[in-house]
């Protein structure tokens, strides 16, 4: 209907608009199922193609793609809510996803499984993580870590050598200060980020020094003491020499932009972001990447999770949801479907599938798989979702570290302000 | 009645596709986010009504609120005129007696075509960089420059010349203007032996006095709605330490990072009564300084 | 005595003029000096992205140097398929699109600024300051109302929510401007007119418009290339890939969490500027000396 608004609208131009349509046949009886996700080109391509075997496969169902960027992905997708215009599928992130949960815009899929949705051969951690309060929410399409990644060309001019002056699975921030240091003084450029305003890292530290991010009952886990320590910890590595000026990294807080991060700009020698980036950082640069996990204390308990870094689930405004879960079925089963996608989405949960993707990987895709491997058991265990608030948290974390590394305000009153804020943002909230 | 209409007749008849437009399409979403100002709104869930509670937040506790208050503020207040001054100098100088002047005007408004894109933002980190382009200018002349971007002083700063940089469109409006300025004027004033100061003052800007005005209020009005220059630099937080939280890029992060979209409405009509306060005030003065061809004798 | 004094003024003017011309040549050689100067500033950022659009991915940001070390012509064939639809239907769209609201822009809100200017009639001043208001609301906050607007009208997913509006004066800022342009006619235009027996729309169309040539191509100019760069609009309601505009397609070049395409993505910016440049140099010529006042002064 709307669609034949638009032809008669534009006329001349309508008809070749048609034309660019073809291909996607749209039949009125069938049933449409509208799959929404955040993409590149590469993720687009793969996609739509896999969409195609599926509409080959179903008759009687069409699956319509739609895709954007994913800077303007959440701006949609609000508006859609809004709307009540969501599509049947779409694609969530950890975090987001429980907002979303809670508010009743993602459904649960207890009743499909077994019907229209097959669940057997998903590992159980992804299922687990997909669960909230009993019920089934989300599918993983991607298993995502914290991964360090360092430019291997200066690593070696610097004569440090991952497995003999630092396991790049257990070191410590001691170790990083020092090996930063020696980075510096022999190739010029800073061996690592300076970390005092990445909250991913604090997360890590949080639970490497026993505490979570979140109580049981919601409330704010990191204490005065434990802020204020990962606060001096960076502030001593940055003091050893390693780091970029403080003010420069000061300049950077906010930024997610890859192309920006201090490994892609030749600004740093490693850098520290989630495993399902390493593909996209190697892109942008010349030299090998190697990887390594964060830092860590020297009683070395794992703060790193192994937690999806994409879902596929089905929202509330879908009209058809037995047919919706099929396609979101087929999107992790379906071998041929998978094999298209590949690891484009990071390493999928369901076993099959990952060993039918095993002989045709690419370089820095094994490199990552080679990592998963590596990590596997000393990883922390998946903390309950986080509460409404969480990302405002996020934000406030890494506006008042600025602070501290303008040294505007003592770390200690930064460390206070900053709890002070966050408990407030998650009572309001 | 009848006499009614007939003196009405044209206006209305002129205006119609306007009122069309403004009832069926405009009004209706404007008056709906003053609504949801007085309501708690996640998009999710059906609104809730609870009154002035935004407003009394807002000002009671909302520290960020008053820091965006006084980044705009700030930015107005420099970058408005200092975008006029230059454009209107660089259209004078376009106006005439130029060759390829076609090309010079494009070239001219290239960086406001260039806008929000992701090349800026990241041009502009290049630029400002501790090492970047800017800072080794300063050094020929012997001054060691900021942090540009990490430094909460400066910051803004980068966002001020951006915007004075992407002078393009009140420099067109400003030409156009220009050229409406009858030349016999000019010839007569220069029999009277008047220099370029004088008929600058005596000529061009009592002339250009209505145009002046137009873009004097769009560019305030602009300014004060500014967004996407500090949304893309800061990446989208208004970093550092909030030196770059414009009142926009505030409220778009309460309404779509947070989801607090009745906040967010409260934000916007805040922000409506002010530029409404600076139009009306500017408006109030312009008739003392702008005088309209079609209301003389 | 009335024959001498007209000689001796036609010899004053005659040596002004030659006096004038001399200066003039001097002027022309210093502000070619500094518009040339002026004008690198301008086109750093222009040459800095076909710079990066020639560079493999690789060497983009890690490289300060401007020159690419290999040329990736590819990246302007690759980019142009890059995404599972190409660019010629973007490019089509986006013309579609921009090219009506181009037209609507210009017809409807110089009905409504003729209206505003030029005829009397009762309300005049609530109905400017309501449209005034509507260019105060921040975007942002009526997103969402407008979206369930267009929704309960049946237009998302199609270009209507683009371009009806455009038809509709839904642009106070094209009003306002031309409201200024139209106010510094000469009143007596009208009165003859209107003498002679010509019905206001005859006015509109045989005189102001003709007139206000400089001010419409100013216009169109501007409405030519908000609307080419506007990706708010598209965003929110296009769904299908292949009703993209190009602003949008550019914006699926960057990845958060895979492969970006930043070469081919800069290749496609500056491929998307050269129709905004064509109609740039096009229309700008349109600014051209006014074209009755001298000769009613």
């Amino acid at each position: 209907m709307n669609k034949l608004n638009r032809r008669h609208f534009l006329g001349a131009s309508g008809s070749v608009l048609a034309l660019a349509a073809m291909g996607r046949p749209a039949f009125a009886q069938n049933t449409q199922i509208r799959h929404f996700w955040w993409g590149n080109p590469e993720r687009d391509k793969r996609t739509f193609a896999v969409i195609d075997i599926y509409n080959e496969k179903t008759p009687g169902v069409t699956v319509v793609g739609e895709t954007l960027g994913f800077a303007d992905y959440f701006t949609k997708l609000t508006t859609q809510i809004a709307g009540g215009n969501m599509p049947d599928v779409i694609q969530q992130g950890y975090g987001v996803l429980f907002e979303y949960i809670a508010n009743g815009a993602v459904v649960p899929l207890d009743e499909y499984i077994g019907n229209s949705l097959d669940i057997s051969k998903i590992d159980q951690s992804a299922i687990d993580a997909g669960t909230v309060d009993g019920k089934f929410y989300a599918l993983s399409i991607g298993a995502n870590s914290h991964m360090a990644m360092y430019n291997t060309r200066m690593f070696e001019e610097a004569g440090v050598v991952p497995g003999e002056t630092f396991d790049p699975y257990a070191y410590t921030y001691d170790e990083l200060a020092e090996f930063a240091a020696t980075i510096k003084d022999a190739t010029g450029v800073p061996g690592t980020d300076d970390n005092t305003a990445d909250y991913q890292n604090f997360s890590d530290f949080v639970v490497q020094k026993g505490a979570m991010l979140y109580n049981e009952d919601g409330s704010y886990g990191p204490t005065q003491e434990i802020v204020e320590e990962y606060w001096s910890t960076w502030e001593k590595i940055r003091n050893a020499g390693g780091t970029p000026p403080a003010q420069e990294t000061a300049g950077l807080a906010g930024v997610s932009e890859l192309s920006q991060m201090g490994v892609v700009t030749g600004n740093t020698a490693m850098t520290y972001l989630w495993s399902n980036q390493l593909v996209g950082v190697q892109s942008l640069m010349e030299d090998k990447l190697g990887v390594a996990t964060y830092p860590n204390t020297p009683d070395m308990v794992p703060g790193s999770v192994i937690q999806p870094s994409q879902f596929v689930c089905l929202t509330r405004d879908s009209s058809d949801p037995e047919a919706a879960t099929a396609y979101m079925s087929a999107f992790v089963n379906d071998l041929e479907m998978t094999k298209v996608l590949g690891l484009e989405r990071g390493i999928p949960s369901q076993s099959e599938v990952r060993a039918a993707l095993q002989p045709d990987l690419t370089e820095v895709e094994a490199l990552s798989v080679e990592y998963f491997d590596k990590i596997q058991g000393s990883t922390a265990a998946l903390p309950p979702p986080p509460p409404s608030g969480s990302n405002e948290v996020e934000q406030t974390f890494e506006r008042l570290a600025v602070a501290v590394l303008l040294e505007q305000r003592s770390i200690p009153e930064v460390a206070s302000d900053f709890l002070r804020q966050a408990n407030a943002i998650l009572r309001r909230a | 009645m009848l006499k009614f209409l007939r003196r009405n007749f044209a206006g209305y008849a002129f205006l119609s596709p306007w009122l069309v437009g403004f009832f069926l399409l405009a009004i209706g979403p404007i008056l709906a986010s003053l609504y949801l100002s007085f309501t708690k709104y996640n998009v999710v869930r059906p609104p809730q009504w609870i009154g002035l509670e935004h407003y009394f937040y807002m000002f009671e506790f909302d520290d960020r609120f008053k820091k965006a208050l006084q980044v705009t503020f700030t930015f107005v207040v420099i970058s408005v005129p200092l975008k006029l001054i230059f454009a209107l100098g660089v259209a004078m100088a376009l106006d005439k007696g130029i060759r390829a002047i076609g090309w010079y005007r494009a070239l001219f408004y290239l960086p406001s075509i260039l806008g929000g894109s992701i090349a800026v933002a990241i041009l502009w980190r290049q630029l400002f960089n501790y090492e970047g382009v800017v800072n080794s200018v300063l050094s020929l002349i012997g001054i060691q420059g900021p942090y540009w971007l990490a430094d909460p002083d400066y910051a803004l700063w980068t966002l001020i010349v951006l915007a004075v940089w992407q002078f393009g469109s009140p420099m067109l409006i400003f030409l156009a203007g220009l050229r409406a300025i009858p030349q016999d004027l000019y010839e007569a004033a220069e029999i009277d032996a008047a220099g370029p100061v004088k008929k600058f003052f005596a000529i061009t800007v009592p002339l250009l006095a209505p145009v002046i005005f137009f873009n004097l209020v769009l560019q305030m009005i602009e300014a004060f709605k500014s967004f996407s220059g500090a949304f893309i630099i800061s990446g989208g937080s208004g970093a550092p330490l909030d030196s770059l939280l414009f009142f926009t890029v505030y409220l778009y992060n309460e309404a779509f990072s947070f989801l607090r979209m009745g906040y967010a409405s409260a934000l916007a009509w805040v922000l409506l009564l002010i530029i409404a306060l600076f139009t009306i005030v500017a408006f109030w003065t312009s008739k003392y300084w702008v005088h309209y061809e079609n209301e003389r004798g | 005595m009335t024959d001498v004094s007209a000689s001796t003024t036609a010899e004053i003017a005659r040596e002004y003029r030659a006096e004038r011309a001399r200066r003039a040549k001097r002027a022309a050689v210093l502000k070619h000096i500094f518009l040339a100067l002026t004008s690198l500033i301008m086109i750093y950022p222009l040459i800095w992205m076909l710079a990066a659009s020639l560079k493999p991915d690789t060497q983009i940001f890690g490289d300060i140097g401007l020159w690419p070390g290999t040329f990736e012509w590819q990246n302007y064939a690759q980019g142009w398929n890059a995404l599972p639809v190409s660019f010629t239907t973007f490019f089509w769209n986006s013309t579609v699109v921009t090219v009506l609201s181009v037209v609507g822009n210009v017809i409807s809100c110089s009905f409504a600024a003729y209206a505003f200017a030029r005829l009397e009639f009762s309300g005049k001043t609530i109905w400017f300051a309501l449209m005034m208001m509507t260019l105060m609301i921040p975007y942002h906050v009526v997103l969402i109302p407008q979206y369930i607007l267009f929704m309960n009208l049946g237009w998302v997913d199609t270009y209507l929510p683009l371009i009806v509006p455009k038809f509709l004066a839904g642009d106070a800022f094209f009003i306002f401007l031309m409201i200024q342009f139209f106010r510094q006619l000469p009143r007596e235009l009208d009165e003859a007119a209107m003498i002679d027996g010509c019905s206001p729309f005859k006015i509109y169309w045989a005189i102001i418009m003709p007139l206000s040539l400089p001010a419409m191509a100013t216009a169109a100019i501007f409405s030519f290339i908000w609307t080419w760069e506007d990706f708010l609009g598209p965003l929110v309601y296009l769904n299908d890939q292949a009703d993209y505009t190009v602003p949008l397609a550019l914006r699926s070049f960057i990845s958060s969490d895979g492969v970006s395409q930043y070469g081919p993505m800069f290749a496609m910016s500056i491929l998307s500027i050269l129709p905004i440049l064509l109609f740039f140099i096009v229309f700008q010529r349109l600014i051209i000396r006014g074209i009755a006042m001298s000769g009613l002064k």
